[in-house]
Formats: C-alpha cells, structure tokens, sequence
C-alpha cells in the first residue's frame, strides 16, 4: 500500500490528519490544474478547497483498483470545475474584456498577473481559456501536467482513444486561436522566436 | 506521458512555457489556511454539502405504496366524474330526443281571448270603436287573443249583426281558454 492509499484509508477511519497529508502532496498540483481551468484565481482556489471538503465528507468512494489517489482528486476537481462553470452561465458577465484578460487591469490578484509573467504567457492564457471545457482540461492535463493517457483517461472517464482525439482537437483550436493572435504562424515563420520565446 | 509530435512546434514551445509560469502556483496563505480550519474541525467540518442518506426497503415500499393508492384514487374519482358525464349526457339526450312532445301544440293552452269593435275609418282602416257609441257604418268584431307568452292574434273579424245574430257578446269580453 503506497502512501496515497494509507492516508485515503487514514481519512475512512476518521483520521483528519491525512488530509493535511493529502493536501500537502497533491494540493499544488490540483491548484495548477485548477488555475489552468478557471479564469481567477480565488475561483480556483474555491475549487481545490471544495475538493478537499469533499474527500473529508466522502472518502470511502475512493476505489484504489480504479486508480491513483491524485488522478481521483483530479477527477473530483473536474467535477467542481464542471458544475462552477454550469453555474456560472445562469450570470452575465458585464466586463468580458476585465474578465478575460485580468493581466491588463493591473490588479495585483489576477490570475494572469501572477501566472503569466509576460505578454505572450498571458495571451496563451487567454487563448486557453476560450476553449471548450472539455478541450481545456484535456490540455491541462496531458501538455501541462503532462500526465500519461491512461491517468488522463482514468480522470475524464472516457477511453484513451478519445483523449487523443479530444486532445488532437484541442491543439487544433489553440492553433488557430493563438494564429488569428499573431503568436504562431501557420505559414511556418517563427513568429515566436522574435517575440522573445525560444 | 503525452506526446507532443503531433502539435504546432510553436504551440508546444507556448505550452511549456504556461507550463512553466504555471508550476511556480503556489496556494495562498488563504487556502492554507482553509485547509487548516478544514483539518482542525475534522470530518464534520466544512461547507454543509448536500447528503443523500441510504433509504430503507420500508421507505420505498411506503412511497410505492402511496404512489399506487394516489393513483388508484385518481382513477376512481376520474371514473366517478366520467360516469357523472355520461349521466348527464344521457338525460340531456333524452330530453332532447323527447322535445317537442308528440302531443305538443303550437298555441300555448293560457291565453284570453277578447271581442274588440271595430269600424272602418274614413281612410279604409279598421279602428277600434267605443262599443256604447252609436256606430255609423258596418261594425265587427274583432276575435284576439293573447297568450300568456306575450303573443297575439286575430281569430276572427266578423261583422257585429252577424255576431250579434250568433249570441256573441257585446264589448270587449275576455274569456279564458
């Protein structure tokens, strides 16, 4: 039994403790995963701590033959991910533009002030979160937390087959976004290059 | 681990560069802290979330039991209110196959006939005449009757010797029919 799976068996006896220990091993890569997710930052550290309110509540759903612990966190998180942004369609958003590019509004706690250092990180951000949820978190988890296939499967309940595809696509749309941004070209020019990124 | 041999060169350049900034997230003191008060409170603590608690067979049982008596009194009452229909639409049916009776007149049976006098006036019409006064010209008898449904009509216009020759009344004599 590995370290995850004794602290989840801790916290199904009752043992608050492993959550810190949890939290503690996994509790950065779940606020990357989550920031990669939503527009702020506060939201996304709404959602790692619903994660662990979560775990704390219900551990027992926990099954080590489905998985790891962290790809179970991850999929928690989807879920609080999903049903916030569920959520937050039933609100119109007044400010788009202060919304989705906080790194101009110079606010020292925007997302994007504190992720992206520069311009081209901040409008990769941008670019990212205009994708389809479903394309956004596949892209998070396989090229920024570079996580292998089948983990990524295991999160998004879904075959490897489709992660590919799904992943395939959402390249693709990024491409096309980041090109109508003038951050890549198609052509073949390294546009990046000159813009400081190598 | 995901292979990137099939994205933009410059796509997988940006990404690991996010990926980069992204790693160095650190979780605020504010997040810690929650996560603190979370462990410190123990299991349960925490925002309330909606718990679904275990139903027992009874209360299934109960709600199926329940569900089929509602159902079962609907019907009966939805039967109750169709036969009640159906009832009155019979005696509405029958009422109006049985109107109008076969026997039924055209002239209601209350009505009061009167014997007005009448004599022609000089421009050819027949007006009704004081039947004390002395007449002048020919005059009738006009037989009206009125029924109680607020009709009327002329029975007859006889000349008054004739009538008169007949035993007929003199003046307006109403007689119930």
């Amino acid at each position: 039994m590995n370290d995850d799976s004794e602290c989840m068996a801790r916290l199904a006896t009752g043992d608050a403790d492993a959550l810190r220990d949890l939290y503690q091993r996994h509790g950065r890569a779940l606020l990357r995963f989550s920031s990669a997710m939503c527009r702020s930052r506060q939201a996304a550290e709404d959602m790692v701590h619903d994660t662990f309110v979560a775990l704390m509540r219900e551990p027992i759903t926990f099954d080590p033959a489905l998985g790891t612990v962290f790809g179970y966190l991850c999929g928690v998180l989807r879920h609080r991910v999903s049903r916030h942004f569920r959520q937050q369609k039933r609100w119109v958003v007044l400010d788009t533009e202060s919304e989705t590019s906080p790194a101009n509004d110079g606010e020292v706690h925007s997302p994007a002030d504190e992720i992206a250092r520069n311009e081209l990180t901040a409008a990769f951000r941008r670019a990212m979160l205009e994708l389809p949820l479903q394309h956004r978190e596949v892209i998070a988890l396989c090229d920024l937390e570079e996580l292998p296939y089948t983990t990524v499967a295991g999160i998004l309940d879904c075959p490897v087959g489709t992660v590919r595809s799904r992943l395939h696509r959402a390249r693709a749309l990024l491409t096309i976004r980041l090109a109508s941004l003038e951050l890549i070209d198609l052509q073949g020019e390294p546009s990046i290059a000159h813009r400081g990124l190598s | 681990m995901t292979d990137n041999h099939n994205s933009h060169p410059q796509l997988a350049l940006l990404t690991k560069q996010y990926a980069r900034d992204l790693a160095e997230t650190a979780p605020s003191t504010d997040l810690d802290a929650r996560i603190a008060r979370l462990v410190a409170g123990g299991v349960n603590s925490g925002v309330p979330a909606l718990k679904v608690r275990p139903r027992s067979l009874h209360f299934f049982a109960a709600a199926a039991g329940f569900a089929a008596l509602a159902i079962g009194i609907g019907v009966f009452i939805g039967m109750k209110v169709e036969h009640a229909r159906k009832i009155a639409a019979d005696l509405a049916s029958e009422r109006d196959t049985a109107w109008p009776p076969a026997d039924l007149t055209m002239w209601p049976t209350d009505s009061v006939s009167f014997k007005i006098p009448a004599e022609y006036s000089a421009q050819g019409t027949l007006v009704a005449v004081d039947p004390e006064s002395k007449h002048t010209s020919t005059r009738y008898w006009i037989d009206v009757v009125v029924s109680n449904d607020g009709t009327f009509r002329i029975e007859q216009i006889v000349p008054a010797d004739a009538a008169h020759k007949k035993g007929g009344s003199d003046g307006v004599a109403p007689q119930i029919q």
